[in-house]
């Protein structure tokens, strides 16, 4: 069994981080010395990333306030607008106010990607935000219909990948949790599949991963099944595992087997035991581990600690399999 | 106790006054802030009452009082400022309180805090994980009720955070532990139900008692998280139960920004809970009725209490007391029962300056007296 480890959303800032960026904003410390420390603490990820193996590094995305507001503060159509709670979770983003029909503004996404990942695009994950999340977490004024505009976001996205991977960029996660915790259907679901469509375009020869979650996925495993990625990413945490769907999985199977909503660390060898009877009920091509969703729903010592299951996992799986 | 049709009540706390921040930090208020001080004391009447703590701040002798003293001020006038608006039912503005979720925590022993979790851009909170059984140190909010209840004029009313609230905005370590096999969705659940109930009755039910050997009368249980996962929703009963079993009080439930009907009818199996405590006014505008979730209540033949958010505390924008009282009366007319329903804020005004928060609460007390006064004689 193929298998691949890696973060499937932003990291929680360390607590120096907490502390220097809390200073800021009272006047205690300078905006230089704070970025200097996110520059220290975006190298730490990366070297934890990989020290721990993951397929490709992240290095936390840890200056993005919410997955959204780079591209409402530098995509046209946008504003940023209010404080609005994020899932079902106790955190908020600012919402998104679409004004006008989006477009894109060449390299401003790009120019917010961690440094380390700029330094060795081969090596990233980028993540992005998935069209039909984007689409359904905004304030919609622009007049476009909802499924014109998970199209548009879904072209605008691949023009995005298609400029990063001129850049060296392989990679690109796409979060996904409206997929699941509301799941498309009729033309909603139909602009959801043209708008990987048009991300698949743009991929030439990259790897596309959908990762959802938040809620159980079962109801939306018919759509993930007909998406044009490379992998689809579930969280078993919110899907039990013998409710998957039985049957050769169409792409690469990703599983959130790191529960972020819990500081308890999960047991290598019961996440193995259910990543067999996950892969047995699919067949998958490749596996990929990882967090459930983004790992920033626990503070930084947690996080840090949990993320050591996933090579554990990755050593049971490839004992039990020789 | 004989009440106004549509009686009136604070809901949850006020912002700080400057006068206040500055003096528990023992620092010098500066002009901005006695100005302060002088003109909410010549408006509501309250330091005076205090006239050594009251001198010692406007006279530049910080060190002359203490932080307690000057915490026992604002609570003083937390409560005038409520009172002097015209509430029926009053509490103190919450005015020794940071937040509602680390303080009752830091009561009890089974908790460990981590670190913080970014709220939103770089604002942070503290979450505890809990890693034992919950057990506590010694019941809180007693001393804070004792101070009300000695000033109080009007009647007092507490609020507690609720158990489900703890337990969602807290990691669940040792319930979940403890369940056997792969943590997933169902083994999640139990464990959820088996810290909520623990915590409520550990901890929250041994605090309740305790108040109520004080003579606290009336509690509202606040459950903000409760809309946060609809499908718990028998789990906060769980709680609210659990918390409040055995116990003779008038119990309310405050939960806000929550879809209402997803929580129906799970929620109604809270069986000593006498008052629904909700928002209502921040989602009713022209072309969206705000209120019309009240019809379901009386579809499921809920008789309890309403406790009508009527003005909304994320805007600035003072609603006209008419205003206030054209939702009360939509809203005894979805119930079916005008005499069921207490007006209020949608929640507490902390967000809001103090002058904001005080004619909204005005605002509150005439639409109720318009509202009173148009039902009790309908030709007006």
């Amino acid at each position: 069994m193929l298998v691949r480890t890696g973060l499937t959303g932003a990291f929680p800032r360390s607590e120096t981080l907490v502390s220097a960026t809390r200073d800021l904003d009272r006047g205690r410390t300078t905006y230089e010395a704070v970025e200097e420390l996110f520059r220290r603490t975006e190298e730490e990820v990366a070297e934890l990333e990989q020290r721990l193996g993951f397929s490709e590094t992240t290095a936390g995305y840890l200056r993005w306030p919410d997955p959204f507001r780079p591209f409402a503060e530098t995509w046209e159509g946008f504003t940023v607008g209010p404080l609005t709670r994020w899932l079902e979770t106790n955190t908020f983003y600012r919402q998104p106010i679409l004004l006008a029909p989006p477009g894109r503004t060449p390299g401003a996404i790009a120019s917010r990607l961690p440094p380390p990942l700029v330094r060795s695009p081969g090596s990233a994950r980028v993540l992005l935000p998935g069209p039909y999340t984007f689409a359904s977490m905004l304030d919609n004024r622009s007049g476009e219909t909802e499924p014109a505009l998970i199209h548009r976001l879904g072209r605008l996205l691949g023009d995005e990948v298609r400029e990063l991977r001129g850049h060296g960029f392989e990679t690109f996660l796409f979060s996904e949790p409206q997929l699941v915790v509301h799941p498309p259907e009729g033309p909603r679901a139909e602009a959801v599949v043209a708008g990987y469509g048009a991300v698949d375009g743009a991929l030439s020869g990259g790897t596309s991963i959908v990762w959802t979650y938040g809620a159980d996925a079962r109801p939306a495993f018919p759509l993930l099944d007909r998406l044009p990625v490379s992998v689809v990413g579930v969280d078993l945490s919110e899907t039990e595992v013998d409710q998957i769907p039985e049957g050769p999985a169409p792409q690469g199977l990703g599983l959130g087997v790191v529960d972020p909503r819990t500081t308890l660390a999960e047991d290598p060898a019961e996440v193995a035991r259910v990543v067999r009877a996950a892969q047995s009920r699919r067949h998958a091509r490749s596996v990929w581990l990882g967090p459930g969703g983004p790992l920033d729903l626990l503070p930084w010592e947690p996080a840090t600690r949990k993320l050591h299951v996933l090579p554990a996992v990755q050593r049971a799986l490839s004992e039990g399999s020789s | 106790m004989t009440r106004p049709l549509f009686p009136t009540q604070e809901i949850g706390s006020l912002a700080k006054p400057r006068w206040q921040l500055l003096g528990q930090r023992s620092e010098a208020l500066d002009e901005s802030a006695k100005d302060e001080l002088r003109s909410w004391d010549a408006r509501v009447g309250f330091a005076s009452e205090v006239p050594t703590v009251r001198d010692a701040l406007l006279e530049g002798r910080p060190h002359d009082t203490s932080p307690d003293a000057v915490r026992d001020l604002g609570a003083l006038f937390g409560l005038r400022f409520l009172e002097t608006a015209g509430l029926d039912r009053v509490y103190d503005g919450e005015a020794r309180r940071i937040e509602m979720y680390e303080y009752p925590i830091r009561q009890m022993r089974g908790f460990r805090f981590g670190g913080h979790v970014r709220s939103f851009d770089s604002k942070y909170y503290l979450k505890a994980a809990v890693v034992d059984e919950v057990q506590l140190d010694r019941p809180y909010h007693v001393d804070e009720f004792d101070f009300v209840k000695r000033h109080a004029h009007a009647e007092p009313k507490l609020p507690v955070t609720g158990p489900y609230t703890l337990a969602d905005w807290s990691y669940n370590e040792y319930y979940l532990a403890r369940q056997p096999g792969w943590k997933g969705r169902t083994a999640r659940r139990a464990a959820q139900r088996e810290f909520v109930v623990d915590l409520a009755r550990r901890a929250i039910r041994p605090t309740l008692s305790a108040l109520i050997e004080h003579g606290c009368r009336v509690i509202q249980i606040d459950e903000p998280a409760a809309g946060t996962h609809p499908d718990e929703a028998s789990i906060v009963v769980d709680g609210f139960n659990a918390a409040t079993e055995g116990l003779n009080a008038e119990f309310t439930m405050h939960i806000c920004y929550s879809n209402y009907a997803d929580l129906l009818p799970a929620l109604l199996e809270a069986k000593r809970c006498r008052q629904w405590a909700w928002e209502f006014a921040n989602r009713d505008s022209p072309g969206h009725d705000g209120y019309s979730v009240l019809k379901l209540l009386r579809e499921y033949g809920d008789t309890r209490e309403v406790g009508l958010g009527a003005v909304d505390v994320h805007r600035d924008q003072v609603e006209p007391p008419e205003a206030v009282a054209e939702r009360i009366q939509r809203a005894a007319s979805y119930l079916g029962d005008p005499s069921r329903i207490w007006v209020n804020p949608d929640c507490g005004l902390r967000t809001r300056s103090l002058p904001v928060a005080r004619a909204k609460l005005e605002s509150v007390v005439k639409g109720a007296a318009i509202a009173r006064a148009e039902l009790e004689d309908p030709r007006r």
